[in-house]
């Protein structure tokens, strides 16, 4: 097979999908990639733009979105299986997630015709990369509290103000932007979206340097940037709703493989094990075998958390805020088993091979970066919050 | 017991120490070991004669906690353990007078075949700033030059930014000195103290962090530190930390010769900083939000820091001793 010009035959759908996307990765994957390999290379963004490319060409992303705008048309089942087998290998992480599990859906949902022609293609394309400007400075958790200021003037929105923590915003070319358009008193009301092209005068991104020493989110400035009107996606009042909307979908669908994934971390974590004798040892120990089941227990209880919703949305109904439930749960049973694995590995001989010492580059990395799990798309803090209010409805107690 | 003059000089090591630890900061290992030991902090453990203070660990804690708040990246810990232990041999009083460093591989042993050392040894903190190193036999230990023939370091791939892990691989390297296998257990048993000191240190600056940090940010038109989710949170920090610092008091209280306790609250100390100690720095990070994920808050060092002090020490190990104890005294 070609993999790089291979596309999604047409009409497939369930077990034959599956078979074709297994059959598509399995031949089209480069073994670098794979973070659960001793020759692992992460891809440079050229790399990553190109496969990710190919992804979509072999029906793997815009999968539920419509053929007329770069879609494959298919259902959430079919969104789920894509996850399911790309979660089972240790892929590298997309670089348009935002766009296309952002971005997409909510100008699916909210956008004009001539929107969802202009931003889609692209983005599963991958010739625009997106980026959330959502959190500023002042306004992490409490969002309601930002302060980018949108003023309309004639054809443009002039947006001035700042974003903080805005993940792929040094390559990324366009932004699904929150701003203000109404006084900071308003709160809640009074808020526009906009997909900002990045390149606009004004526009100016200074890289932060993460837990992990690499630069992955930045501080985005706005200095008076014209934002063509065209480029305002809903009503100028309808921001809030839509952005809830999309903190739904992050906490949702975003990332559906994170229980396929965390199963082939665990995979390759008992398999380092068996790579070294001090550790084959561990794997006899009462008590990491206990803290092993637990991850075990752990992803089941996220897949009974996912797939259920998936089958709720696929009948047309709403999740509402059972999102949270997932966010909450992955974030900190994945923690508690990117602890387990450094603790493990921690123990390996000091003479270990290349297989041990790659998975201890991959698990060390993996414990530093767990850290922002129970941060970003709201914290378990907010999250506890929201079911307490929404899914439980408590009471006040004034 | 300590007495009201012996805590103002305990606070007064712990200044010294804070102080000796910033100036740090700007020089390289050599540098680093002249300056801590004109402030007498590499000599406390070791004896007058070999160019110690000749002091126990009650002096060194303190130093050791403070030394962990600074991030210091120079093996003071070790250097302390092996100025004591080195004692009778030309290296204690190089390592008290601060002319020549070292460190300590904590895990795995090296195996000895006509008189010279082979395999790979792993855990040595900051070994590439350092003149020699400490390996451990199936006996005792053996100091051996770094830049001897047979000794290599590599990448020990651990997650400490500040005093970075290698793994010192011997290829039939000689050693410069020997310590017996009594000396060798004296150095675990105080390593444990020192190993608790520094987490517990660490885990205090956190906690300050984020203390500061909710007090001074608002969100939702309040203080951070208004909502009784992040008081709790700071308050199982604290819980964290006085409980390190009451076990630690303990382990000094009872004298080290006193074998059925001194060991085992060692252990129980080391065993409570193992586990509070992680917890305590991951919550205190949590608390940040988005600012606790950046690089330049020294956060995350102290993270990585404490969780490759608990790997050093073997803390697994350590509960599997703990445990063999309790069955045996109640066999
Ligand atoms: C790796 C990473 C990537 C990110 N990427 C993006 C991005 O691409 N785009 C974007 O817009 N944002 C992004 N963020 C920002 C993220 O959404 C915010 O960090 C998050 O919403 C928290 O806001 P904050 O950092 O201001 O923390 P704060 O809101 O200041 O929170 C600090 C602490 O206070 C707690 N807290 C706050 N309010 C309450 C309350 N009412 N009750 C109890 N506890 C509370 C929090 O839980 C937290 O522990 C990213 C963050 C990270 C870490």
């Amino acid at each position: 097979m070609d993999t790089d010009t291979a596309t999604l035959p047409l009409g497939l759908s369930g077990d034959a999908y599956r078979a074709h996307v297994r059959r598509w990765l399995a031949a089209a994957v480069p073994p670098g990639f794979l973070a659960d390999r001793p020759e692992h290379r992460p891809p440079t963004l050229d790399q990553a733009r190109a496969w990710e490319a190919a992804m979509h060409r072999a029906g793997l992303a815009g999968i539920t979105w419509p053929a007329e705008y770069g879609g494959h048309g298919l259902t959430l089942r079919e969104h789920l299986i894509a996850n399911q087998e790309i979660g089972r290998l240790a892929l590298p992480e997309s670089v348009n997630s935002l766009g296309k599990e952002l971005a997409g859906p909510i100008i699916l949902a909210i956008g004009t015709e001539a929107q969802k022609h202009r931003y889609l293609r692209p983005l599963l394309e991958m010739r625009e990369i997106w980026c959330q400007g959502f959190s500023e400075p002042e306004a992490g958790s409490d969002l309601a509290g930002l302060r980018t200021r949108a003023v309309r003037d004639g054809d443009v929105w002039r947006v001035s103000g700042q974003k903080v923590w805005t993940s792929a915003s040094p390559y990324a070319q366009r932004c699904l932007l929150l701003a203000r358009t109404g006084p900071l008193e308003d709160r809640h009301r009074g808020l526009a979206l906009f997909a900002m092209r990045m390149d606009l005068p004004g526009v100016t991104v200074r890289g932060i340097r993460q837990i992990d020493g690499k630069e992955g989110f930045a501080e985005v400035f706005l200095d008076n940037v014209p934002i063509p009107h065209e480029d305002a996606l809903g009503a100028p009042d309808e921001g809030w709703a839509t952005a809830i909307r999309v903190l739904g979908i992050e906490r949702a669908t975003n990332r559906m493989y994170r229980a396929w994934r965390f199963e082939n971390e665990l995979a390759h974590l008992v398999r380092a094990c068996r790579a070294d004798a001090a550790l084959r040892r561990l794997l006899e120990d009462g008590g990491y075998r206990r803290r092993l089941a637990d991850t075990v227990v752990d992803i089941a209880v996220l897949k009974g958390l996912v797939e259920p919703a998936v089958a709720t949305l696929l009948a047309g109904q709403p999740i509402g805020a059972r999102g949270s439930l997932m966010k909450l749960h992955w974030s900190e049973a994945h923690q508690r088993f990117a602890a387990l694995a450094l603790e493990m590995l921690g123990q390996a001989s000091p003479g270990a091979g290349a297989e041990v010492r790659a998975a201890r580059a991959r698990f060390n990395d993996l414990y530093m970066r767990a850290r922002a799990e129970t941060i970003y798309a709201g914290t378990s803090e907010i999250q506890l919050g929201i079911i307490a209010d929404r899914i439980l409805q408590l009471p006040r107690g004034e | 017991m300590t007495g009201a003059g012996e805590h103002a000089d305990l606070a007064a090591f712990a200044a010294t120490a804070a102080h000796a630890v910033r100036a740090c900061a700007a020089l390289a290992p050599p540098a680093q070991a002249r300056l801590l030991a004109e402030a007498g902090l590499l000599g406390i453990l070791a004896p007058e004669a070999a160019g110690g203070l000749g002091l126990d660990l009650h002096h060194a804690v303190p130093v050791i906690a403070a030394a962990a708040a600074g991030l210091l990246g120079f093996p003071l810990a070790e250097t302390m353990l092996l100025a004591a232990a080195l004692a009778d041999h030309p290296a204690g009083p190089a390592l008290a007078a601060g002319t020549m460093t070292a460190t300590i591989a904590w895990a795995g042993m090296a195996a000895r075949s006509g008189g010279r050392l082979h395999g790979p040894v792993g855990r040595a903190p900051a070994a590439a700033g350092c003149d020699a190193v400490l390996v451990r036999l199936a006996e005792g230990a053996a100091l051996v030059r770094l830049d001897a023939p047979g000794v290599t370091l590599r990448d020990g791939l651990g997650i400490d930014v500040d005093a970075p892990e290698f793994d010192v691989v011997l290829d039939g390297a000689a050693p410069v000195a020997e310590i017996g296998a009594g000396a060798c257990a004296r150095l675990d048993a105080d390593a444990l103290v020192l190993r608790t000191a520094a987490i517990m240190g660490s885990a205090e600056t956190c906690l300050a962090m984020a203390a500061e940090h909710t007090a001074a940010r608002r969100q939702f038109g309040r203080r951070l530190v208004a909502f009784q989710a992040l008081r709790h949170a700071m308050a199982r920090q604290k819980l964290a930390v006085e409980s390190l610092r009451g076990a630690l008091a303990r382990c000094l209280d009872l004298a080290p010769e006193d074998e059925l306790e001194a060991l085992p609250a060692r252990q129980a100390a080391f065993a409570a900083a193992a586990r509070l100690g992680p917890a305590a720095i991951e919550s205190a990070l949590q608390l940040h939000g988005g600012m606790g994920f950046t690089w330049d808050l020294p956060l995350h060092r102290h993270l990585r820091r404490v969780r490759s002090v608990e790997a050093q020490g073997d803390a697994p190990g350590i509960h599997a001793a703990i445990a063999a104890a309790l069955l045996d005294t109640n066999a």
